[in-house]
């Protein structure tokens, strides 16, 4: 398969308290890719990685098949960028920044820049300077769009915005994906947000990217499983243990919670002599903080 | 890409820029307040004598400082505004557009180099109408044109200077203001400690006055602001 974002085993070192620590993530060509994790766990860092705006230390970046940072240019040209803070000039009117973006982008679509300025309800008069978060929201996403882009770069584009303009965005967004076949990359917080629209997710923390996979195998495929009578170690079980406790209840009983179930794996428990009781679904939010509880190397759960 | 980059720079300078345009075209009106009245023996205009016009030049020198002083403020702030907005918004917007970053960096210098016409067009106004409106003593001429142009070269050279200073990043612009500063506080401390420890020869070192000089006098780059900047002269 295609890949529309591969980074291998970058590294970029901040300060002493942050730094990119081998990442290597691909975003398959066509995919709408949610980057979930905490504040500070390295979202925005990662995109400005991969979008030249910072040398790794180590590691190498391709962007639509083509190298980072050498052939930048040719891929900006193709990648729309709505960043994490608003980067237009405050100065100018929505008519006038949007002339000035485009004199940058050879495949602008004036006509339909025009039929997103009227759908997101902007006004091209106004001025940058006097917009409310969500009029620059809907602004720095229709800059996006209007270039036409094969890859659209979202890093937290509905963060702080009110319910209503998030879903004229996130339509608008998705209208042009099932249009293009456009891949997106979508970083957020917001865990259910992106439960609604990606296909593919990958879990950041501390700089480390703690897993990637496809939706529906992170929607599906972490449960809470509770056990009766459990070993003192799993005995090389067939999916990962992402954290285990004691249960309340009479007897020896451990909840854990796995990633990577599948039903028929119910026979392992038979095999090492230990009751499955219980398997419950966890929502993406609880299975996404199960996921970072578990990747942290001072985790006292973790197994 | 050229003219939106200019329409951005003059529309965030344009209200900013009133006042150095006012400036640059007052400044030879007021250079020739009281200029042309009548010599010793009651001459005016082309009759007077060659005290008077002497006193004419003498009268416009103490001006002079005036329009290198107002020409580097211009290219100063011509520099920063260029500079300003991607500073506050860490270069992202400049990094995501797809023109490689010499281009960019060229195109908006271009823009910042065109709009410091126009203060030079307005004290060529200002000198033209100064000097048509003083009669000067014979001998003396008044250079509007070549005043505007050393203006207009003045300008650029500030420009460039400080376009190229806030270019980069505060920590780059930090790194250069301190080995500029660094460079004249031991350029002139180190001789004087060396003569005070008893190497007299280095007494006559003066290793930052050398270097100023050569900046500023011809063919020093910054010869344009220490050249003669006379409206008036014979």
């Amino acid at each position: 398969m295609n890949s529309a974002i591969e980074l291998s085993h970058v590294s970029w070192r901040a300060d002493r308290s942050f730094a990119l620590k081998e990442l290597s993530l691909r975003v398959p060509m066509g995919s709408i890719y949610g980057f979930l994790g905490p504040n500070g766990s390295g979202k925005t860092t990662t995109i400005r990685a991969f979008m030249g705006m910072l040398r790794p230390d180590s590691g190498e970046i391709r962007l639509l098949g083509m190298s980072v940072p050498g052939d930048m240019p040719r891929i900006l040209a193709r990648v729309g960028y709505v960043p994490e803070r608003p980067h237009v000039y405050p100065a100018l009117t929505v008519a006038e920044q949007l002339r000035y973006h485009a004199s940058f982008f050879p495949m602008w679509d004036g006509g339909w820049a025009g039929e997103l300025v009227d759908r997101l309800g902007l006004d091209p008069t106004r001025k940058i300077a006097r917009m409310s978060k969500g009029e620059t929201g809907k602004l720095l996403m229709l800059l996006a769009l209007a270039q036409r882009p094969d890859l659209l770069v979202l890093d937290e584009p509905t963060d702080g915005l009110d319910p209503v303009v998030r879903r004229d965005v996130l339509t608008a967004v998705l209208d042009y994906v099932g249009e293009t076949g456009a891949t997106v990359f979508i970083s957020s917080h917001l865990v259910h947000e992106l439960e609604r629209i990606c296909d593919w997710v990958g879990v950041m923390d501390r700089g480390r990217l703690v897993t990637e996979l496809p939706m529906t195998h992170f929607k599906n495929g972490i449960k809470r499983i509770r056990l009766s009578g459990p070993p003192q170690l799993p005995l090389d079980p067939p999916f990962t243990v992402l954290s285990r406790k004691h249960a309340n209840g009479s007897g020896p009983s451990e909840t854990w919670v796995v990633q990577g179930w599948r039903d028929p794996m119910r026979q392992y428990f038979e095999g090492v002599g230990v009751t499955l009781r219980d398997v419950v679904d966890l929502d993406l939010e609880e299975s996404f903080v199960e996921l970072l509880r578990s990747s942290r190397p001072d985790s006292s759960e973790r197994s | 890409m050229y003219q939106p980059m200019l329409f951005v720079h003059w529309k965030q300078v344009r209200f900013a820029l009133i006042p150095f345009l006012l400036a640059a075209f007052g400044l030879p009106l007021l250079v020739v307040q009281g200029l042309g009245g009548p010599d010793m023996s009651g001459a005016t205009g082309a009759a007077a004598g060659p005290v008077m016009a002497y006193r004419v030049i003498a009268s416009y020198a103490f001006w002079t400082p005036f329009f290198p002083g107002l020409a580097a403020a211009t290219g100063i702030f011509l520099a920063l505004s260029a500079w300003n907005w991607d500073h506050q918004a860490k270069h992202v917007y400049a990094l995501s557009l797809p023109v490689p970053r010499w281009q960019y960096a060229l195109l908006k210098m271009g823009a910042g180099a065109a709009i410091a016409i126009l203060p030079a067009v307005a004290l060529w106004g200002g000198a033209l109408l100064a000097s048509a409106s003083v009669t000067l003593p014979s001998g003396l001429h008044a250079y509007p044109t070549a005043l505007a142009l050393r203006f207009l070269a003045a300008i650029l050279l500030a420009y460039a200077a400080f376009f190229a200073a806030a270019a980069g990043t505060v920590r780059t612009t930090l790194w250069i203001v301190s080995a500029a500063l660094a460079f004249v506080l031991f350029g002139n401390l180190v001789p004087q400690i060396l003569t005070a420890l008893g190497f007299e020869s280095f007494a006559r070192v003066d290793l930052v006055g050398a270097v100023g000089e050569a900046l500023a006098r011809m063919p020093g780059p910054f010869e344009v602001f220490t050249g003669k900047w006379m409206l008036i002269d014979v």
